[in-house]
């Protein structure tokens, strides 16, 4: 039978496939990755379109708690203050209530009582990076201006709305309460009883300064109830971010099958395919010079 | 009963058969490396015999002619073959630029879409934070450039391969001329009983280009063969040949391929370097288009409903955030964000400055179907499944066909193909055949000498 005679052909292409074999064997080792476009695994590489964007997605959720954890905190931070100065003004209600004080005395308590009064309003209108937390959604601007023709002293300009934020996929966390809710809630006026207290110890009735404290403990009371929500938020959130970081290392490791390489296989694959290359380099250089005419004298 | 003379005669036919089977050695041995020979062998036939007195003498040997050993049924199935690996190799060529514009998954139109999102979501824990909406603007004209890149992109492959289409025409018409004036000389001389042998060579090869050209249909007739393409548009009859051409042809700004008769015919071209080309530009790259369009046009028009629905930084309700789209087609090219001032991002849902329930809604998208069934996310990823099959399907063509070419190539180089050893051994066959010839010559020419001695008396 006669047989091709121009064994080159098959010869190059052996040597090439070999060489492409260790090409990508040491695609794969150098860039770490199975699928280095998509049509070396067209599914894999759409699912990874998928993951890659779940991936910058929980990023991101990750970002958001940390700024809203910042901001919850400070919320908590300030009500925190204003519970202490509401103990101070209580404290200070219980001595006005006493009838043997001085004017002068009732006075001063009164001063101390306006200085608590302007504390307050600055800690409802805390404010992180320029947005203010307690005035709903009218954020650009302090929610609580004193107004001593108001009956509470005080005028809200913030209103009663509130936020939501994505913090996982499926989960929007409310992320304030409104000023009017918090310090003038019907189940606790803290503005409104402050002023009456104040009101009260001007004109001197300790009856009327005694209803105001009530109300203030009452107030104090409410204030006290709602920081649960930032702590319970802040919770949610400390327990989102441990979720949302198992989950960043559930989808790297979900990207590592989709794509990534088996670098022990794709050594071995390289130690393979060089092994072929020897053998076909060799075939070759034995092959391809014989000739009849060596043979012959 | 035949004398020396006859020897002689016989012996000087056999040095002359043996000189021309050699010079047949030669020949092959010098063409051993061209592409398309077929390797020629001596048909030696016994001469005439002669009859003498009941006796039968042989005649010496003649030298009958050359043949061109061939298979012209490998001929035509590696034309097939030809056509077909050229056709993916040219569709490969272009995937892979194709795929490359698809490749990485954090860039492209698939990470910007990621990245806006992102920077809406950033926005949502502060709405009012001035950077955090510029940054929603930087992230949506990146997501725009990113459109246009994959756009350029595209076209750019597409008039890559748009220059193409005249460039092969005019390799297709030269092969073609080529083609019939070998056709019609290969013809001549089978007419006249001679074996048309390396002319025949020269057409096979220059066929079995044009068949990496173009899909063509070979049928042999009496006047030599007949090449269509594979539609039945005459290419080359008899030694004729007619030229394609190639031009801008109604409604249209790509090169489309004529018949010499100026019927438009690109449509029906489908293998060789030209039909893949065709395929590519015309198929592949205008489907990819209208993907990355709709994408485009459904996203703008479902992002600018909602953010209508919401409010500005300044109360106002939300207008359109990209530029809406005037038709589906161009969208991908055309897409632009519609505003420049960060305040007129529609983030609140009431009007209130610090409310951020808009985008929530605007948010909502990332997972929300479009019009098209499937989420933004989802459709970008069909995208690159799609581009990735291309790919890779055209790959698997790539080495299918090269292994079936290789196959024919090598059957049909069993046949035709020259072997230096056999043609070693032809050559020392013949020699010695030559000098055991020249020996008779010597002998008969010593027996003469003999003979014309005889007479002398010594």
């Amino acid at each position: 039978m006669r047989v091709n005679p121009d064994m080159s052909g098959d010869v190059l292409s052996a040597i090439w496939q070999t060489q492409n074999q260790e090409n990508t064997a040491l695609q794969q080792m150098s860039t770490g990755k199975r699928v280095n476009q998509p049509s070396d695994d067209p599914l894999a590489a759409a699912q990874m379109v998928g993951n890659q964007d779940h991936s910058n997605r929980t990023d991101q959720y990750l970002q958001n708690i940390d700024t809203l954890t910042s901001q919850l905190q400070t919320a908590d931070g300030a009500l925190s203050s204003v519970v202490q100065a509401l103990t101070q003004a209580i404290t200070l209600g219980v001595q006005g209530t006493t009838g043997t004080l001085s004017a002068g005395n009732r006075q001063q308590i009164v001063e101390n009582l306006q200085g608590i009064q302007s504390q307050l309003v600055q800690l409802a209108n805390t404010s992180v990076g320029g947005s203010y937390l307690f005035g709903g959604t009218l954020t650009t601007a302090p929610p609580y201006v004193l107004n001593s023709s108001s009956p509470s002293g005080v005028t809200y300009i913030g209103n009663s709305g509130t936020n939501r934020v994505q913090v996982a996929d499926g989960l929007n966390l409310q992320t304030n309460l409104p000023g009017n809710q918090l310090f003038q809630n019907a189940g606790g006026d803290v503005f409104g009883a402050l002023q009456q207290l104040i009101t009260s110890l001007q004109s001197g009735s300790a009856a009327a300064a005694g209803t105001a404290t009530n109300q203030l403990r009452s107030a104090f009371d409410f204030i006290t109830g709602q920081r649960i929500f930032y702590g319970n938020a802040v919770n949610q959130l400390t327990s989102t971010q441990s979720f949302l970081q198992q989950e960043q290392v559930t989808l790297k490791s979900q990207a590592n099958n989709l794509v990534g390489a088996d670098i022990t296989k794709a050594a071995t694959d390289l130690t393979k395919a060089a092994t072929a290359h020897d053998a076909a380099l060799a075939a070759a250089a034995k092959i391809l010079p014989t000739s009849l005419l060596d043979y012959l004298k | 009963m035949p004398g020396l003379n006859t020897s002689l005669s016989i012996a000087v036919q056999a040095l002359q058969a043996e000189q021309g089977a050699l010079s047949v050695t030669t020949n092959n041995i010098s063409n051993v490396n061209t592409p398309g020979y077929s390797r020629q062998v001596a048909t030696l036939n016994e001469s005439p015999t002669f009859h003498e007195n009941g006796t039968t003498f042989g005649g010496g040997v003649t030298l009958e002619q050359f043949q061109s050993v061939r298979d012209q049924l490998l001929q035509l199935r590696l034309y097939e073959e030809t056509q077909q690996q050229s056709n993916s190799e040219t569709q490969f060529n272009s995937l892979t630029q194709i795929e490359g514009i698809f490749s990485d998954p954090t860039q492209g139109v698939g990470g910007a879409l990621s990245a806006f999102f992102n920077s809406l979501s950033q926005l949502s824990t502060n709405p009012t934070d001035a950077n955090a909406r510029q940054q929603v603007l930087t992230a949506a004209n990146n997501l725009a450039n990113q459109f246009h890149q994959a756009v350029t992109g595209l076209q750019t492959i597409q008039s890559g391969l748009d220059q193409a289409v005249p460039q092969t025409v005019d390799q297709i018409n030269r092969l073609t001329t080529q083609i019939a004036k070998l056709n019609g000389q290969v013809v001549q001389m089978q007419g006249l009983g001679q074996d048309p042998g390396t002319i025949q060579d020269q057409r096979d090869e220059l066929i079995r280009q044009l068949s990496g050209m173009v899909n063509i249909s070979v049928t042999q007739t009496e006047h030599g063969l007949t090449l269509t393409t594979a539609n039945g548009v005459p290419l080359v009859v008899a030694n004729q040949s007619f030229d394609l051409k190639s031009g801008t042809g109604s409604g249209s700004t790509l090169q489309d391929v004529f018949s010499a008769q100026g019927q438009e015919i690109t449509t029906q071209i489908r293998g060789g370097q030209l039909g893949g080309t065709l395929q590519v530009r015309d198929q592949v790259i205008p489907q990819v288009l209208s993907q990355l369009d709709t994408l485009a046009s459904q996203f703008a028009n479902s992002f600018n409903t909602k953010h209508q629905a919401g409010f500005d930084a300044s109360g106002n309700p939300g207008g359109n955030f990209f530029t809406p789209p005037a038709a589906v087609a161009g969208a991908a090219a055309g897409f632009a964000v519609a505003i420049t001032d960060p305040r007129l991002i529609a983030a609140s849902s009431d009007g209130s400055v610090g409310s951020n329930g808009n985008l929530a809604q605007l948010l909502a998208i990332r997972a929300q179907q479009l019009p098209s069934g499937a989420s933004p996310m989802d459709m970008y990823s069909n995208l690159v499944l799609q581009v990735g099959n291309l790919g890779a399907n055209a790959q698997a063509n790539v080495t299918a066909s090269n292994l079936s070419v290789r196959q024919i190539t090598d059957q049909r180089s069993s046949v035709s193909g020259v072997s230096l050893d056999e043609e070693t051994t032809n050559m020392i066959r013949f020699q010695r055949a030559y000098q055991a010839g020249a020996r008779v010559v010597t002998t008969v020419d010593s027996m003469f000498d003999t003979l014309m001695n005889m007479g002398v008396v010594g």
